[in-house]
């Protein structure tokens, strides 16, 4: 099977994260493969075990590259990097145009991606993808059964109140998230051979795109404003003992909060 | 381009979700600056209970009620919804950030090449029907208000419990049945069967009150009395993933940033530590209890009303004295 993985090296979720101006954040340097995406590695890499085939690992950064290296400690056989100045400013719709028009004419069989990326936390890249490429999508998966890449495989997705269980043919895009598998760690060994890899770089011009397609020009809908989360008033610790404690709460819920 | 707004009233085996009557209420509001016309989009198979719920909703019901339709997938509503978007050209399209409204929405923006603000916590409007979005970013660590330009419609999802239920709209829609049968071996993919959750619970992302145990409860079995409690408060079980990788829990109940952000009315927590991976997903309920054995436990940095105790003593006489409080009532 030919698989690519789409992954994005994201601020890590201990990371400050501050509004610096209206249009500004200040993020601090502390940066991790997206969760989702190491899971979507892994079943990439699992159904090369069982198939045969390839992974390829692909990225829209002009600088990071280590979700990249990630993937190729994990296992991956390929990595690409998509890199061009014109990119900055890219919203997950433009970002789903690029990695479509570097897959358009791939021989692929299976795209997998980040149920989200940990931060502007959208979900829209992995559909965006697939309905540029026309292909069928299934989003936030937490279960994928394919006995033979040709015939119709199962999937299984979440919804309020149970699992759906899906079928389809490849090709097609599925999103990934926790509880579809759990992500291998590398070998330091594997670590090391990352470190040194050489990331396939490929630019706008090679895709037929133009600085227009993508970037700040491509936006429909862009950040007036940052704001800093609601703050929320100091909290009151119930000091009486046991049960008048328990009774308090109560009482505050109903009377003060209101919420019972 | 009309003036209308419109939103997905998206239904699971014929119940329309609670979402989509506060997105039609929320509407409502939002058509008094604009004038605009108020319509719910209705999909689906065996549809009259839904519709019958939705008509004093909306000013417009577009319905489609089709057996092909009887399971959402993303194909057969696109290929409905996309031609009578293009048609009618509302100004604004909003659904509920649901398991269906985040498979669907950002397809369907990328389909339509307009603007789409996922996973919302608040939406206002301006007179000349700019939507403004506020949405969370890195997990709700910043938030975004975002503007649309000029591609219509302005679309977004938005999480449960965002707006109220207004029950007093006393609209009486106007249905406009659609037909646009299609060939369902045309479609791409098929839903082949549904494993429901045990229990009649509503998933944690849904429920007005939702309370949840962390590694605190020491054992899958304790849980029981967190069902206990949470029956008496018509509530949902969360937890935190320290019990999901423990194996005690179904990841369907994690809250947290690889779980699920919960919007709901009172949030409380036992024995849960407070690291911020949990945090991330409690950032827009509104009211947050915390018991801890753990003075300093960074939870109740993030909580409105704490209790240093033993959760094995508070849980069980807080359900009692909740059974009390409700019984007042
Ligand atoms: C990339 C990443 C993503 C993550 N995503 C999530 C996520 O989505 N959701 C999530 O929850 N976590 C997530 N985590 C894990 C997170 O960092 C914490 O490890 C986890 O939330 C801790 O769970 P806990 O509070 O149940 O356990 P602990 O931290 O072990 O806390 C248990 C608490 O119970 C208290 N306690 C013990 N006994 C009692 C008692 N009898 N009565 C009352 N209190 C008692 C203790 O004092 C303690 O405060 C993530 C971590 C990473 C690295
Ligand atoms: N810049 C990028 N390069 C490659 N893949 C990406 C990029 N951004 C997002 N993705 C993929 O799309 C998923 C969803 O991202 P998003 O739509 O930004 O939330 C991520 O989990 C990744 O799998």
């Amino acid at each position: 099977m030919d698989i690519y993985v789409l992954v994005k090296q994201v601020p890590d979720p201990e990371a400050n994260v501050k509004v610096k101006s209206d249009v500004e954040l200040e993020i601090e340097n502390k940066y991790f493969t997206n969760f989702f995406d190491e899971i979507a590695i892994e079943a990439g890499l699992k159904l090369r075990e069982k198939f045969g085939g390839k992974v390829t690992v692909l990225t829209v950064d002009n600088k990071k590259v280590d979700a990249l290296r990630r993937g190729i400690a994990m296992g991956a056989d390929d990595a690409i990097q998509i890199t061009d100045p014109a990119l900055e400013g890219s919203d997950p719709f433009a970002i789903a145009k690029t990695l479509a028009a570097y897959l358009k004419d791939k021989p692929f069989d299976l795209i997998l991606a980040g149920r989200q990326a940990m931060d502007d936390d959208a979900g829209i890249v992995g559909p965006g993808v697939a309905e540029l490429l026309g292909i069928p999508h299934v989003n936030m998966i937490v279960g994928l059964e394919i006995d033979d890449p040709k015939k119709e495989l199962k999937v299984v997705r979440e919804v309020e109140g149970g699992k759906e269980i899906l079928s389809c043919f490849l090709p097609a895009l599925f999103t990934c998230q926790k509880g579809l598998n759990n992500p291998r760690i590398p070998q330091v060994m594997n670590v090391m051979k990352a470190m040194k890899a050489q990331m396939k770089k490929v630019d706008l011009a090679a895709l037929g795109l133009s600085a227009v397609d993508v970037g700040g020009q491509a936006v429909k809908i862009k950040v007036q404003k940052y704001l800093p989360p609601p703050k929320r008033p100091p909290v009151k610790m119930i000091k009486e003992d046991f049960p008048e404690n328990v009774k308090q709460l109560v009482k505050l819920l109903k009377e003060e909060a209101k919420v019972i | 381009m009309s003036n209308e707004i419109w939103v997905f009233a998206e239904q699971q085996e014929g119940k329309v979700r609670r979402v989509a009557f506060e997105l039609l209420s929320a509407a409502a509001d939002f058509s008094k600056k604009t004038g605009s016309t108020v319509a719910g989009i209705l999909l689906g198979s065996g549809l009259q209970e839904a519709l019958k719920s939705l008509t004093s909703y909306a000013d417009k019901i577009y319905l489609l009620d089709d057996p092909g339709l009887a399971a959402y997938t993303s194909d057969a509503y696109l290929i409905h919804m996309a031609p009578l978007i293009k048609e009618h050209q509302p100004s604004i399209l909003l659904g509920g950030a649901t398991s269906t409204g985040k498979d669907l929405f950002p397809r369907l923006a990328m389909h339509l090449q307009t603007g789409y603000a996922p996973d919302c916590t608040g939406l206002t409007i301006e007179e000349n029907g700019k939507l403004i979005a506020k949405r969370p970013l890195y997990g709700g660590k910043v938030f975004a208000e975002m503007i649309y330009l000029e591609a219509k419609p302005q679309m977004a999802t938005v999480r449960n419990n965002t707006f109220l239920v207004n029950q007093n709209l006393n609209k009486s829609a106007q249905v406009i049945p659609i037909s646009s049968p299609i060939d369902p071996s045309s479609l791409k993919k098929k839903v082949i069967g549904l494993e429901k959750a045990a229990g009649a619970k509503l998933d944690i992302t849904e429920a007005e009150i939702v309370v949840a145990a962390g590694r605190g409860i020491k054992a899958p079995e304790n849980f029981k009395i967190m069902e206990e409690l949470a029956d008496v408060l018509n509530a949902s079980v969360g937890t935190t993933r320290a019990t999901v990788d423990e194996g005690w829990r179904d990841v369907k109940d994690q809250i947290g940033k690889s779980g699920k952000n919960i919007s709901a009315k009172l949030y409380m927590a036992f024995g849960v530590s407070g690291a911020i991976h949990h945090i991330l997903g409690i950032g827009t309920c509104k009211t947050v209890v915390a018991v801890d054995t753990d003075p300093n436990a960074l939870i109740f940095n993030y909580a409105d009303y704490g209790i240093v105790g033993d959760l094995f003593q508070i849980v069980p006489a807080l359900t009692e004295e909740l059974k009390k409080a409700m019984a007042e009532k």
